[in-house]
């Protein structure tokens, strides 16, 4: 089979129509690096100077006895250990009651989402609650746990409050996880004779595990930086004494890191400027730790077998 | 050609009746009718989407998890429909093993992944435990590469060797009947030839069927042969016979290479 000879001359310059082209392509080109290269370059400036800006501003004020002393002389003086060791125990509980909760709500949605109009109602309704903003929840709590349940103003509304507000995250977090499982892994535990659970729970769970891992502390870190919902579910501001991690003091209300901050701003000359600073300094470097064990608590998970 | 021709298969071991598979209003499969012979290795052949892979997912019911999957006619494995209601999945699972296109090792070391099964439905731990996986490893021909390195993630393995590690944790449950699906179309030809000189060896042991692209491959190892075309079944036959005297013209076709 032999093809007629095509000319494909046409008396057009092919060469020269290909340079134009060419020379429009590398300036779009340019333009759209620099153009993304400087928005990068502001949006890592503004962290940077933010950063930089309180720890210039908090440094001075960072001590041990800072960290661990409660304040004195009616919060005019003194450290903010009784905030910090509040906002651990704010988040100790939290985690505890979340963790379970949100990983099985996650699989819940992950392994029955599909098919079902309700599953994918309930979808919705989680990821509408993933953004709702966090002062919701702080009156939520307020009026369930604090009032409804008569927890007062307590840990436990706290601890209860914060939970509500991380599970969303968390919950589609693993579904996500989950669905990001490769279909071959699963078939080939079914085609071995796995069942659906086994296979779930031997194959897909620790596959999906450090990303399941990395919301859990992505969502608990955000948490710990909120103060709207422990605001009237679990907060105290005046706190001269430790904090106690006693079984009643569960129903008491607890000092934290970022209401201090909040309140402590909200009234001008009680707390010194430099204890502001402190503080907002060590909330970040606590999100920031938090943040830091998620990257490597996921690269040491994902080193292990992949 | 091998020992084919002075082999004879007299049992049965798998036998479809009459069955039709369609995905959605899209028929895949229409109307198989055809044996499987015991200790012997059959291959499906016939052009991409023939309906080969359907076939042969149809056997260990894995076809039932595409969603709408809709399957008619029966399946015998030792005279029992396993589309049958009262049939346990896990049972049958066990005694039908399968091997996939890509090689799917699961993201833990090379031991756990041969131990998963045995541990799993025999309840077997420690010693009994590590004699299976070796003897499961040894039987895969992959014994002598990893023996040292059991703990190693599965993943650090070749494709080669992961496919036979596959074909290992299959062997591992102690099934009775093989499914291969183009086992070694992701693999180099050293890994092939491998792959397909185990295949040869467990025939003996094993009822094996296994689809393929490759023509020579299943004149090379397959004793028996089916050619299937837009989800009918051609014809089927020894394979020395169905390559040298085909008696349908599609198949004489398609073995010369007229299509897919």
């Amino acid at each position: 089979m032999r093809q007629a000879e095509v000319t494909w001359q046409m008396g057009i310059n092919w060469d020269a129509l290909a340079a134009r082209r060419d020379r429009v392509r590398q300036w779009r080109n340019i333009l759209i690096t620099r153009l993304f290269g400087s928005v990068g370059l502001l949006t890592t400036l503004l962290v940077i100077g933010l950063i930089t800006t309180i720890a210039y501003k908090g440094a001075q004020t960072l001590s041990w006895e800072f960290l661990t002393q409660p304040p004195r002389e009616g919060m005019s003086a003194g450290g903010i250990g009784p905030m910090i060791q509040g906002s651990i125990l704010l988040m100790l509980g939290t985690l505890l009651l979340v963790v379970p909760l949100g990983v099985f709500g996650g699989i819940c949605l992950a392994e029955y989402g599909e098919h079902s109009r309700i599953m994918r109602l309930m979808h919705a309704s989680v990821a509408a609650l993933a953004g709702t903003p966090p002062i919701v929840y702080g009156l939520f709590g307020l009026a369930i746990f604090v009032l409804k349940f008569g927890l007062g103003v307590s840990v436990l509304a706290g601890w209860f409050t914060l939970t509500l507000f991380s599970l969303p995250v968390i919950a589609l977090t693993t579904e996500a996880a989950l669905k990001a499982v490769p279909q071959e892994l699963v078939d080939g535990g079914l085609a071995l004779g796995l069942s659906r659970w086994q296979t779930l729970w031997r194959i897909a769970l620790p596959y999906a595990l450090p990303n399941i891992l990395t919301g859990i502390i992505l969502s608990l870190s955000r948490a710990a930086g909120e103060a709207t919902p422990v605001l009237f579910t679990a907060s105290i501001y005046y706190s001269s004494a430790q904090t106690a991690f006693g079984l009643e003091s569960l129903r008491q209300p607890v000092a934290n890191l970022p209401y201090y901050l909040a309140e402590g701003y909200r009234q001008p000359g009680v707390v010194p400027e430099h204890l502001i600073w402190g503080a907002c300094l060590t909330l970040i470097i606590f999100v920031l730790l938090l943040n830091f064990s998620a990257i490597l608590v996921r690269s040491r998970a994902r080193r292990r077998y992949r | 050609m091998i020992a084919t021709a002075t082999r004879t298969h007299t049992t049965v071991a798998v036998e479809t009746i009459d069955l039709s598979v369609s995905y959605g209003d899209k028929p895949a499969l229409k109307s198989v009718t055809m044996p499987f012979y015991r200790n012997a290795v059959t291959a499906l052949i016939g052009p991409s989407g023939c309906g080969k892979s359907t076939l042969l997912r149809c056997l260990n019911r894995m076809n039932e998890r595409i969603p709408d999957a809709r399957i008619s006619g029966k399946v015998l494995i030792d005279g029992q429909d396993i589309y049958d209601r009262r049939v346990n999945l896990t049972a049958l699972r066990r005694k039908v093993g399968m091997v996939f296109q890509k090689p799917n090792p699961f993201p833990m070391s090379i031991f756990e992944n041969v131990a998963l099964g045995p541990r799993l439905h025999y309840g077997l731990r420690g010693r009994a435990l590590h004699e299976v996986v070796e003897k499961a490893l040894r039987q895969a021909a992959l014994w002598d590469e990893v023996k040292d390195e059991l703990r190693k993630s599965a993943l650090a393995l070749s494709g080669g060797q992961q496919q036979r590690l596959c074909i290992a944790r299959m062997l591992a449950v102690q099934p009775q009947i093989l499914l291969m699906d183009e086992p070694c179309s992701a693999l180099d030809p050293i890994s092939t030839q491998k792959i397909e000189e185990l295949i040869r060896t467990l025939s003996e042991q094993y009822t094996v069927i296994l689809v393929t692209h490759n023509l020579q491959q299943a004149l090379r190892i397959s004793h028996y042969t089916a050619f299937l075309m837009d989800g009918e079944l051609i014809e089927w036959g020894e394979t020395h016979c169905l390559f040298e005297r085909p008696q349908r013209q599609e198949t004489e076709d398609y073995l010369m290479g007229r299509f897919g």
